[in-house]
């Protein structure tokens, strides 16, 4: 037991040693680590009643010492609300596309590595959901189920998964050709096996890259059904629902607007910095 | 002697929309425990085909098999369910695969993939620990020391990883191993040390090997019996002093050996047989050789020819049929 532990401590820290070498993956993961510690200590940054708290004399104020990122139409804090919307932005593009992750990899692991009849159903129905435009069919869903935070994440998981079923399919359509796949069978390994042990670790390059783009795409969809009303409801802080309201006030106040873009702009770019860095750092085929 | 598998009258096809290729046409041998059967033939003659049909690992869709038995330790393996193979693959009957460049996961270490099989195959109850130890047993059987069990295959070269994959055949102690081309992919010196390897632990554990080459000289060294396939047929089949020192030939088993340079007589060109294989998805009516073969007579082209049998000694050839002595 000891050596196995010891042989996982020596893989992560060959991974991190890899990791460590790409400059820009690891620019990428400070500032995660910062955006994550934000939403962490929301609480200890700023309390989540400066969040809510109407100060009609505020009204529309520019950044100063006092609101870091000035105050919005109805004199909320927004550096407040900034802070303490990462949570919600943060919690919905991660859960969204980690969702959206697992249900289109087993999806599209059986269609591309069975082929034949599973692949035609599990395709034909894919092709069905793409019919429909990602953001019609999240409002449907919200619609159909009411909104709130919880059918948020079901609906934007909902359109987020025919397109991941694609591209796993296709991946895992260029895998589970490999002499290595056929090697397993021989020695007598079950389907289930392959798909998890052989097939998915090897088409997860592409994968990972994805999955860490669609984070930052979730967050903006969220973002695009606040704005209609249909996510998160007011008074609730939300980074896509803070950018829809800063529209009205583009000319007059356009601070409102270019805090919450910055954070969001920020937090995508390290998710694909950092996913980047993953898969080459995961990958034992490149050395060094 | 006790057969360890036995085939008969196997036949194979491919069927698409578009066309039907017989690959196997009606081929039978047997093997018993502890031989080494070559199974030897140009590109596309259907050994790996007979491989894969042996190891029911045909492409599903399109691979079938139409016709014969393949009786394992006395089990027909075509008449068994999927989940009944999955027992028998890599425990009692394993494959080493042509090119160790590709027949290895690349996301796990090669200690992972030996203890793989054993570890589905755990009929014993081993512990983890137990499994580790094998492992390393294994690896050390091959000549890879056990530090490396740790490492991915591409910190190994051609030739290590050719013994990976010998090691994982041999893990479970099969009683029957299909090599598939084992040596094509390597450099000579590496061939001869992986042959003499598989054939030491062949005689240390009694498995009964099915070499399939086009390598004449990778067969004199290892195998006992020879199978000559051609187009799906075993056109000629028989010991191996039979095949190399035998007064009768089939003439593609002439035209194999007139393809390789001889060191002991002096010859100022080689003889290769002249044209292709025909066309698997339209053989000819008759003999399958008769377009290419050189003593070919009009019946060659109308009728089968029968199986001329002498000691054991087969060959599927007109020239020996009610003539003794035809040559």
């Amino acid at each position: 037991m000891a050596r196995e532990k010891e042989k996982r401590n020596s893989q992560a820290a060959e991974i991190w040693r890899r990791f460590r070498k790409n400059r820009t993956a690891v620019i990428g993961l400070v500032i995660l680590i910062l955006i994550v510690g934000m939403a962490l200590f929301a609480d200890l940054i700023v309390p989540y009643s400066k969040c809510i708290e109407q100060v009609g004399a505020d009204r529309l104020q520019g950044p100063s010492l006092e609101h870091f990122f000035g105050t919005d139409e109805l004199g909320r804090d927004l550096f407040a609300r900034v802070v303490h919307g990462s949570r919600y932005s943060l919690f919905i593009g991660v859960a969204t596309s980690l969702m959206a992750l697992v249900i289109g990899a087993i999806l599209g692991a059986s269609a591309g590595y069975f082929g034949g009849m599973v692949d035609n159903i599990i395709c034909r129905i894919v092709d069905i959901f793409l019919c429909v435009p990602p953001i019609l069919l999240s409002l449907a869903v919200v619609a159909a189920l009411g909104s709130n935070m919880q059918n948020l994440i079901i609906a934007i998981t909902v359109s987020c998964i025919p397109g991941n079923v694609r591209l796993i399919r296709s991946v895992v359509l260029t895998v589970a050709e490999q002499e290595y796949v056929e090697a397993a069978k021989s020695y007598g390994t079950s389907n289930a096996r392959i798909i998890f042990r052989y097939v998915l670790p090897n088409a997860m390059g592409p994968i990972i890259v994805n999955t860490t783009m669609a984070i930052s795409d979730m967050i903006l969809s969220a973002a695009g059904l606040s704005f209609i009303g249909m996510g998160i409801q007011p008074p609730s802080p939300e980074w896509g629902a803070l950018l829809s309201n800063a529209q009205t006030y583009l000319f007059s106040a356009p601070y409102m607007l270019v805090f919450p873009g910055i954070f969001i702009v920020l937090s995508s770019l390290a998710f694909n910095l950092v996913g980047d860095g993953l898969t080459d750092a995961l990958d034992p085929k490149l050395k060094d | 002697m006790e057969q360890v598998l036995k085939i008969e009258d196997l036949s194979i096809c491919y069927k698409t929309d578009l066309e039907t290729v017989y690959a196997v046409n009606g081929i039978s041998f047997s093997i018993g425990a502890g031989e080494t059967m070559g199974l030897v033939g140009e590109t596309g003659a259907g050994k790996t085909t007979t491989a894969l049909g042996i190891m029911g690992l045909l492409p599903e869709r399109t691979g079938k098999i139409t016709s014969g038995k393949i009786l394992f330790e006395d089990q027909d393996l075509c008449g068994m369910t999927e989940h009944e193979l999955l027992h028998i693959r890599g425990q009692k009957i394993s494959m080493i695969f042509q090119d160790p460049m590709t027949a290895l996961n690349p996301v796990l270490t090669v200690g992972d993939q030996i203890g793989e099989a054993l570890y589905l195959h755990n009929q014993d109850g081993l512990s983890q620990k137990e499994i580790d130890k094998k492992v390393e047993e294994t690896l050390e059987m091959v000549g890879i020391p056990k530090e490396r069990k740790k490492e991915y295959p591409y910190q190994f070269s051609g030739g290590m990883r050719q013994r990976v994959v010998i090691a994982i055949a041999l893990v479970c102690n099969p009683s029957l191993l299909i090599a598939d081309e084992p040596t094509t992919a390597l450099d000579v010196t590496i061939q001869a040390q992986i042959l003499s390897m598989i054939c030491d632990l062949q005689r240390k554990y009694g498995t009964s090997v099915i070499m399939i080459t086009h390598d004449l000289g990778v067969v004199a060294e290892t195998c006992d019996k020879v199978g000559i396939m051609y187009a799906g047929e075993i056109v000629e089949y028989g010991t191996l002093a039979d095949i190399f020192t035998g007064e009768k030939h089939h003439p593609y088993t002439d035209g194999l050996f007139g393809s390789i340079p001889s060191l002991t007589e002096n010859s100022r060109r080689l003889h290769p047989i002249e044209g292709l294989m025909p066309d698997p998805t339209e053989l000819p009516k008759g003999c399958r050789f008769a377009p290419r073969c050189k003593r070919c007579s009009e019946i060659c082209r109308q009728k089968k020819p029968p199986v001329y049998e002498e000691n054991g000694h087969q060959i599927r050839c007109h020239l020996f049929s009610g003539k003794e002595d035809a040559r």
